[in-house]
């Protein structure tokens, strides 16, 4: 079984600085394999194991992405090889965009079964590029994934459904976004980074990717810092709970609130 | 089909509470332009569709047993570029993102996720959203085809004279996918969207079984539970769709009491509209306290009991 992890090298929003004028300076954020990112890594080796299967690593980004730190870390999370597409083309692109360019990967390293993904990016979290990745592919795509077990001719995945648990049969090629607790990923030791220095990287030029072109165009119009609490922030320390909740109960009383 | 591009679709995957992507596409249709709902499930769903104040529903006709709305998401696709639309409207549950990403594809469109404002014109369709976590805003204008916005997929809108609704040509369902088996959790699920107070629970709660300390605040309250994402995803302590923020549920209730909670933006974005918003924390300096109305610095062990003994007295 052959399972791509679309995986990306991005930097934690956390770490970064929002401008007056509501731009991002990203330049005090360190990249790093995206947050739940390494949970599809394991998810893709338990998988390949189980089957004699291999996982390959696909990230496609800017080009200060094809980093040997970047190369490191995303082959130190399970996989055996890593396929990069990094052009500076691919900086800031939406989800669709990017989506017809892992499509075009996909394609390229050819005869995937199965294409893993985290749930969604640290820096973007939009959520989107996988299913969108499905629509290029024309492949099934489900996200909230739990748990993916090979079957005859096919792949069984459980996900998590607003009520429970769904239990599915796929046959034939999909795009699974696991949930963030899918499983718990290995940290990787001094053993996965010094393999991971060994194991083979395939960089892809864009120009030789047919990545299907975009129809429309999303143009940043306006940018802004979120708008400042503008409520009262009526803060009780009383340390006593009970004589706090009484304070409480009358304020909101008072504000007609209960 | 000859839709006028200037209605806006809405994307229905096979859940009727699509009150959120409802409002979104009525406030940014044009005047004469028709909301379009075009439904990926049962005949019940595109019943209840019809009687939500949508224009017209396209029912791609009964999907059969086991098919889950995303082996639908070609056939969507098919209709929506038939249409050809500027404005496409989706949920942000998995259903919605699996179709709203069928329809990015084929139609070539940029998906703009968790919009707060669209509108549109006769050229441009705006979109005004949270990015990056919540920690910067961003206005986004698409031009030279369609746009598809998702957004919080709300409750099930209140009821208005129904429609008819009209089956359309479309492919099958693809038989890729099946399913085989569903496991109910147990716990129950909920429409927040319909919730007059919401008590939202955090990090702060160490154990499961102490979500009897809050069930018992939001009985005294009237309140509908909720939980920010570790609960819902990593604890699995409450069901999804309980989960408030970004990439969960947006809430707009009377009062949020948001208990052991620290008020990362993530979690935040999703009650932004809630009319007064009560902080319990035993961090005094939590970023919730500048974001609360009303605040406690307490344990949520001790305050959530004394605040419903205060309410129950």
């Amino acid at each position: 079984m052959k399972i791509v992890v679309a995986c990306k090298w991005a930097p934690n929003p956390q770490d970064a600085e929002v401008r007056p004028d509501g731009t991002v300076d990203w330049s005090r954020s360190k990249s790093a394999v995206s947050e739940h990112d390494p949970v599809a890594f394991e998810v893709a080796r338990r998988l390949a194991d189980a089957t004699g299967g291999e996982v390959v690593a696909l990230s496609v980004g800017p080009a200060a992405s094809d980093t040997p730190l970047a190369r490191k870390a995303m082959l130190s999370r399970g996989a055996d090889r890593l396929v990069l597409v990094a052009d500076d083309a691919l900086a800031g692109l939406g989800s669709t965009a990017v989506a017809a360019v892992l499509s075009a990967a996909v394609r390229a390293v050819g005869d995937v079964d199965v294409v893993l993904t985290g749930p969604e990016s640290v820096d973007n979290g939009d959520r989107q590029v996988p299913m969108t990745l499905a629509g290029h592919l024309g492949w099934p795509g489900l996200g909230a994934v739990g748990d993916v077990q090979a079957a005859d001719g096919g792949l069984v995945v459980e996900r998590a459904t607003d009520r429970g648990v769904q239990v599915l049969d796929v046959t034939g090629p999909a795009v699974l976004a696991v949930a963030a607790d899918a499983v718990v990923p290995r940290v990787p030791g001094m053993k996965d980074i010094l393999g991971a220095a060994k194991k083979p990287t395939d960089v892809l030029a864009l120009a030789g990717l047919d990545v299907p072109a975009p129809v429309a165009a999303a143009e940043v119009v306006g940018t802004a810092r979120p708008a400042p609490s503008a409520r009262g922030r009526h803060v009780i320390t009383t340390a006593d709970p009970a004589a706090a909740a009484a304070e409480l109960v009358d304020a909101l009383r008072a504000a007609g609130a209960l | 089909m000859n839709e006028s591009t200037q209605d806006v679709l809405v994307l229905v995957d096979g859940d009727a509470a699509v009150a959120g992507p409802v409002a979104v596409a009525r406030a940014a249709a044009a005047p004469g332009a028709a909301v379009v709902a075009v439904v990926a499930g049962a005949r019940a769903v595109a019943d209840a569709v019809a009687a939500s104040g949508v224009d017209r529903v396209l029912w791609l006709g009964e999907p059969g047993d086991g098919v889950p709305v995303e082996a639908l998401a070609g056939a969507v696709a098919e209709v929506v570029a038939g249409a050809a639309p500027r404005l496409v409207v989706a949920t942000t549950r998995d259903g919605g993102r699996a179709l709203a990403g069928a329809v990015a594809a084929r139609c070539g469109a940029p998906v703009l996720t968790g919009a707060t404002d669209v509108s549109a014109t006769a050229d441009a369709v705006e979109v005004r959203r949270d990015v990056h976590g919540g920690i910067a805003v961003r206005t986004e204008r698409v031009t030279g085809g369609p746009a598809v916005v998702t957004v919080a997929p709300g409750g099930v809108a209140a009821p208005a004279a129904p429609v008819a609704v009209e089956e359309v040509a479309a492919p099958g369902p693809a038989a890729a996918v099946r399913v085989r088996e569903e496991r109910a959790s147990g716990r129950a699920s909920v429409d927040l969207g319909g919730a007059r107070v919401v008590v939202g629970i955090g990090r702060g709660l160490k154990a499961r079984e102490d979500l009897a300390l809050v069930e018992r605040l939001a009985a005294a309250l009237g309140a509908e539970v909720a939980c920010s994402r570790p609960l819902a995803e990593g604890h699995d302590w409450l069901t999804k769709d309980r989960y408030i923020g970004i990439s969960g549920q947006h809430v707009a209730p009377d009062l949020y009491v948001a208990a052991g909670i620290s008020g990362q933006v993530q979690h935040m974005v999703g009650v932004a509209g809630a009319k007064v918003v009560v902080a319990i924390n035993s961090d005094a300096d939590a970023p919730v306290f500048a974001q609360c109305d009303h605040g406690v610095v307490g344990d949520l062990y001790t305050v959530l009991p004394a605040l419903a003994a205060a309410l129950e007295a």
